[in-house]
């Protein structure tokens, strides 16, 4: 199984299609011949707008490199991937950067501010990058959800793992970008910093009707998602929609399992 | 061993982080050892050719300079009856003896008044062919010149003027004009470093360069077999007594020697200094590679320390990576070095001197010097990195490293600084105070110092303050790309401080010696305006004197309303209070020098100085001398009698234009001067009837024509000379300074390249969340800008701090009006700024290349 391609369905959103990204057929492969080694083989995927999607797997599965491709930050061996209606796949580095600025957000796992710009710069610099004002409002709305309101002007190094972490959610939230990108937003953090970052995710995707695709090997971040991909050696083998810790953990000893087996 | 082990990855491991620095180290020790080089190549040079042309034994006449030169103050070579020849010749052990004339004191012409005279300023040189210039020197083409109307002239002035067999050429001398047709061309067998040759037969010689036959300049004495050069000298004094002089072939070369060396040595010196200002700014770069290459590997210093090494081996570990550094930077740099000493000869070669690279001389000597320089300089400089290195505690390896934590520059560091500004400051103001001069150049040079080095010390802390508002007046219009920029250049305000410092370095010299010259300039025409009333001074560029026919030709210029002559020799004083001074200097003039340059007296008349036994001297002489109007000296001319003359004016010590001068008419000079001894003029100056300036100035033009040597120059053209003079030497010594400058901006490029390095993961979050390689690379370029004019702001106002005070201390030899050359200033400060674009151009485009998954992952 190699798909996991839903029916589109045209949704409320302006009458724009319900699917935020799409890749058909992307194949990454690194090296040549004898060394060749290939990080996603074939993969089909659609990202469903206003929806949570966890991409989840083994190390090596090439789960951060469909990330990166899906964002734009890595390039293609073949394949396509559409942004909306922009196809992506092609796209020099000037468009993909615009791309980036204007389309997306990220939340990487460690060392997602710099360090000589507060917290506040920090949040805005994507937009002041771009050259545009923040629209004030939803800026504060933002800051309000993540709690920073009385951090603003601090350093990033006057902030906890947590609290950085929460701006550079509302980083990604804050220029309202069609689809937000994760990659182990929570990897660097304990479980009660991890669990507010999550729960912001999760209202940001029900309240704001946010999209957003993280990656992670954490089945308890999994499970805020409404949708949980699963990857192996390169292949999408399996989804999950309405995940519980439980349910994917048990998905994931299965898959284990059955590596052992085989 | 193991610490060697390490030191040796870790120096291959970043080669190429250090590759700046070794060039900066490369290029010290490359200009130290080019120097030395080319220096020790125009000895041997030289030393080459007054060994051969020195013949064993040279007899001159008495008032010959040791180096047997031929020059006198009335233009004609002392010179000896032919007589001597036949005295010589009977002396035991002389297997021959030649008379020979020569003078230095001539121009040579071509047909189109052209002159050939070298533009080195190696002298034009005409003699007699003798057979001691045979053995020297191949006629290529042509014959020697046998009777009056032939020349012969050297190869290389014959190439550069492009002279054939035929040409017609003419010697000036004080005697007269002699035309002759090039009969022979000959080549130097040694290398002749650019001195124009011409030879004519030796009684055209005589009367062409002397004006009388029978008499010989000097006596070339050849020994027989078996006689030693002290035993012939010893043989022919004793046949001639001590009416001579008479030297051996090495007392001859020597004192050739001596002056070439003399000469060297200056600029050997001069050239050093400025590789130790380059090594000075090399420092500085060395000390921020280290800096950024211990601060970036922190985390893997804290794990050696963590698994039990010792601070001492985390610190030898580093200097024997400086070590390394330094030993191949310095291997190079030797190499590099003789590579620069060729590059000189060849430059050289170009102005008219000609150097042979199979005299390149190396001293085993040069590459010792430049490999322990090198090594020492560098070694020292990674001292403090490496310290701070061994100080860095073993809990560094569990903390997140990150970017280096942002040093905040101490209190002790502020303190010290301000301390050592503040004391340069007050020395700067002592100097610019003080009434003596000796006293005053002690405190400048002590100012300089330790303002130079306070204004290092608190560089981190200026850096702050001064990047703000470069940011807040320069970066603010780009958005938010100068703002970081800003921010980054802030970030570690030490790296910004000595990446700046080392520009600041070369554009305070450049900064202060800008002002200090166009002071000059400024005071000198100042003065000119205010004391000289005359319109022309003519005089000749190369320091010769003038000939009576081209006064002469200048006094028949109609339109002329007067015309002064004036001429300087030395005599010996004795003063009212008993003192006999030797060798003092005297201007003799025409009484209408009085006008033609107002100087001011403090006691008496000037005008009366040119009555008949009268003179004047200036104030701080004649307090030195117990003189007072009325008071009488005898002054012994030189070649004259003593005459017993009256003091009837005291003029004012102050001023820049012949300030010091004693003054006393011409005619009186004649009376105790025969007129063959007589001094030629150094000056003429000439005055129009009004209203007819310009046609006069023209008519002296075409009368001086025919003698190129000679230049008149009107007083708009006069300023302008003496601005090109200053200006030609100040863009001289920025040449030299350019090199302490190009490190310097090795050392911005190397700080933003590690910078660059060392903020890969920022970079990658930034491209990743939407910068453009364009935005990335501008505030790179930006942040590069704001650390050199930092350095440009710090440097210039420093130097102009400098400049002003060497003016006001200067003043006291006359330099009254301080001139901020505004265009020069400004020019270097916007020239920084591109220099910044420039030192940019390479980081940004390494960072503008960065692949953003590669810039994310790295750890």
């Amino acid at each position: 199984m190699t798909s996991a391609v839903t029916i589109p369905r045209h949704g409320g959103t302006g009458g724009r299609t319900a699917v935020a990204a799409r890749a058909r057929q992307v194949v990454k492969a690194y090296g040549a011949g004898e060394t060749r080694v290939v990080a996603l083989d074939h993969v089909d995927v659609d990202i469903a707008r206003g929806q949570f999607t966890a991409i989840m797997g083994p190390s090596g599965s090439g789960k951060s490199t469909l990330m990166h491709c899906l964002a734009g930050l890595d390039t293609v061996t073949s394949g396509q991937i559409h942004l909306d209606d922009t196809e992506i796949t092609g796209l020099k580095d000037k468009k993909l950067t615009k791309l980036r600025r204007d389309r997306i957000g990220f939340i990487f796992q460690a060392f997602n501010l710099l360090p000589t710009l507060n917290a506040l710069e920090n949040i805005t610099l994507p937009m002041d990058i771009a050259g545009r004002k923040p629209d004030k409002e939803w800026l504060r709305r933002v800051v309000e959800t993540v709690g920073l309101a009385d951090r603003l002007k601090h350093r990033p190094t006057q902030l906890s793992g947590g609290q950085q972490q929460r701006v550079a959610v509302a980083r990604a939230l804050a220029a309202r970008p069609e689809i937000i990108f994760g990659d182990e937003p929570t990897g660097n953090l304990d479980s009660r910093a991890g669990a507010e970052v999550l729960g912001f995710l999760r209202r940001s995707v029900d309240e704001l009707g946010q999209t957003i695709v993280m990656v992670t090997h954490d089945p308890v971040a999994a499970s805020y998602a409404d949708r949980v991909l699963y990857l192996a050696d390169g292949r999408i083998v399996d989804e999950m929609f309405k995940p519980t810790a439980d349910t994917v953990l048990d998905r994931m000893k299965d898959f284990d399992a059955r590596g052992r087996t085989s | 061993m193991t610490v060697m082990k390490t030191s040796m990855r870790n120096f291959f491991a970043h080669k190429g982080r250090m590759a700046l620095s070794a060039v900066a180290v490369l290029l010290s020790v490359a200009f130290v050892c080019g120097t030395l080089v080319f220096t020790d190549t125009m000895n041997t040079t030289f030393d080459k050719l007054f060994a051969a042309t020195s013949s064993d034994v040279t007899v001159s006449a008495k008032g010959a300079s040791d180096t047997g030169a031929t020059t006198s103050d009335n233009g004609r070579p002392p010179v000896m009856p032919a007589s001597v020849v036949g005295k010589v010749r009977a002396a035991a052990g002389v297997k021959a003896a030649e008379g020979t004339v020569f003078s230095t004191s001539v121009t040579v012409v071509n047909a189109g008044k052209d002159s050939m005279s070298p533009s080195s300023g190696a002298p034009t040189i005409v003699g007699s062919w003798n057979s001691n210039d045979a053995r020297t020197m191949k006629i290529t083409s042509g014959a020697a010149p046998g009777n009056s109307g032939q020349i012969m002239v050297d190869a290389d002035t014959a190439d550069k003027h492009h002279l054939k067999l035929g040409d017609e050429l003419a010697v000036i001398s004080a005697v007269g004009t002699h035309t002759a047709k090039i009969s022979g061309i000959a080549d130097f067998t040694v290398t002749n470093p650019g001195a124009a040759i011409f030879y004519l037969d030796t009684r055209t010689a005589q009367q062409a360069l002397v004006g009388q036959t029978g008499v010989f300049t000097n006596v070339n004495v050849t020994a027989a077999a078996g006689v030693t050069d002290p035993q012939l000298k010893k043989n022919v004094t004793a046949e001639l007594g001590s009416a001579y002089k008479v030297q051996t072939a090495k007392e001859t070369a020597d004192a050739n020697q001596k002056d070439v060396e003399s000469f060297l040595s200056v600029m050997k010196y001069a050239m050093l200094g400025f590789a130790g200002i380059a090594f000075l700014v090399g420092i500085f770069l060395i000390i921020n590679t280290f800096s950024m290459l211990v601060a970036q590997r922190t985390r893997e210093i804290g794990l050696m320390r963590a698994v039990g090494s010792s601070r001492g081996q985390v610190n030898r570990s580093v200097l024997v990576e400086a070590l390394l550094l330094g030993v191949v930077g310095s291997v190079l740099g030797v190499g590099a070095g003789v590579g620069i000493a060729v590059g000189l000869m060849k430059l050289m070669g170009s102005m008219g001197m000609h150097l042979s690279t199979s005299d390149l001389t190396v001293a085993w000597t040069t590459p010792v010097i430049g490999l322990i320089l090198g090594v020492v300089v560098t070694v020292l400089a990674a001292y403090l990195p490496a310290r701070r290195a061994g100080r860095v505690s073993p809990m560094a390896a569990l903390r997140d490293a990150g970017a280096p934590a942002d040093a905040r520059a101490g209190r002790i560091r502020a303190l010290v600084g301000l301390v050592l500004t503040g004391a340069g400051g007050y020395s700067l103001y002592l100097a610019s105070a003080t009434e003596k001069a000796k006293e005053g150049s002690a405190w400048l040079g002590l100012g300089i110092v330790l303002s130079l080095i306070g204004f290092v010390v608190i560089g981190p802390l200026l850096a702050g303050a001064v990047v703000r508002v470069l940011g807040a007046v320069l970066l603010r219009m780009f958005g938010p790309v100068g703002r970081m920029a800003e921010r980054n250049a802030l970030r570690n305000p030490r790296r910004t401080g000595a990446t700046g410092a080392a520009l600041m370095i070369g554009l305070a010299l450049v900064a202060c010696l800008s002002v200090v010259g166009s002071s000059m300039v400024a005071s000198a025409s100042d003065q000119l305006d205010k004391t000289v009333g005359t319109d022309f001074i003519i005089q000749s560029d190369s320091g010769q004197r003038i000939t009576p026919q081209a006064v002469k030709a200048v006094k028949d210029v109609p339109g002329l309303a007067r015309v002064t002559e004036y001429r300087t020799t030395t005599a010996d004083y004795t003063t009212p209070d008993g003192e006999t001074l030797k060798d003092t200097d005297i201007t003799a003039a025409d009484p209408t020098y009085a006008t033609d340059l107002r100087t001011k007296t403090v006691a008496g008349d000037l005008k009366d100085a040119y009555l008949p036994d009268s003179m004047s001297v200036h104030d701080k002489f004649a307090k030195a001398h117990g003189i007072r109007l009325g008071s009488k000296i005898a002054v012994k001319f030189k070649d004259g009698r003593t005459a017993h003359l009256t003091v009837r004016a005291i003029t004012s010590s102050d001023g820049l234009i012949d300030a010091g001068s004693k003054y006393t008419n011409i005619t009186t000079l004649a009376k105790y001067v025969p007129a063959a001894k007589m001094p030629l003029d150094d000056l003429v100056f000439a005055t129009a009837k009004d209203g007819r300036q310009d046609a006069a100035y023209t008519a002296l033009k075409s009368a001086l024509h025919d003698y190129p040597q000679y230049t008149v120059r009107d007083q708009t053209d006069y300023k302008q000379a003496l601005k090109d003079q200053i200006g030609q030497l100040l863009n001289l010594i920025y040449g030299l300074l350019a090199l302490a400058i190009i490190v310097a901006v090795l050392g911005v490029v190397n700080t933003l390249a590690l910078s660059v390095v060392e903020r890969t993961r920022e970079i990658g979050l930034m491209r990743a969340i939407g910068l453009s390689r364009r935005q990335l690379r501008r505030m790179i370029r930006m942040e590069s800008v704001v650390i050199a004019l930092f350095g440009a702001l710090l440097g210039l106002g420093l130097g102009m701090g400098w400049g002003a005070t060497a003016q006001k201390l200067l003043a006291l030899q006359g330099l009254k009006v301080l001139e901020i050359p505004w265009p020069t200033i400004i020019g270097v400060f916007v020239g920084s700024a591109f220099v910044g674009l420039f030192a940019a151009l390479i980081p940004a485009f390494r960072a503008g290349r960065m692949n953003v998954l590669n810039a994310i992952a790295t750890d």
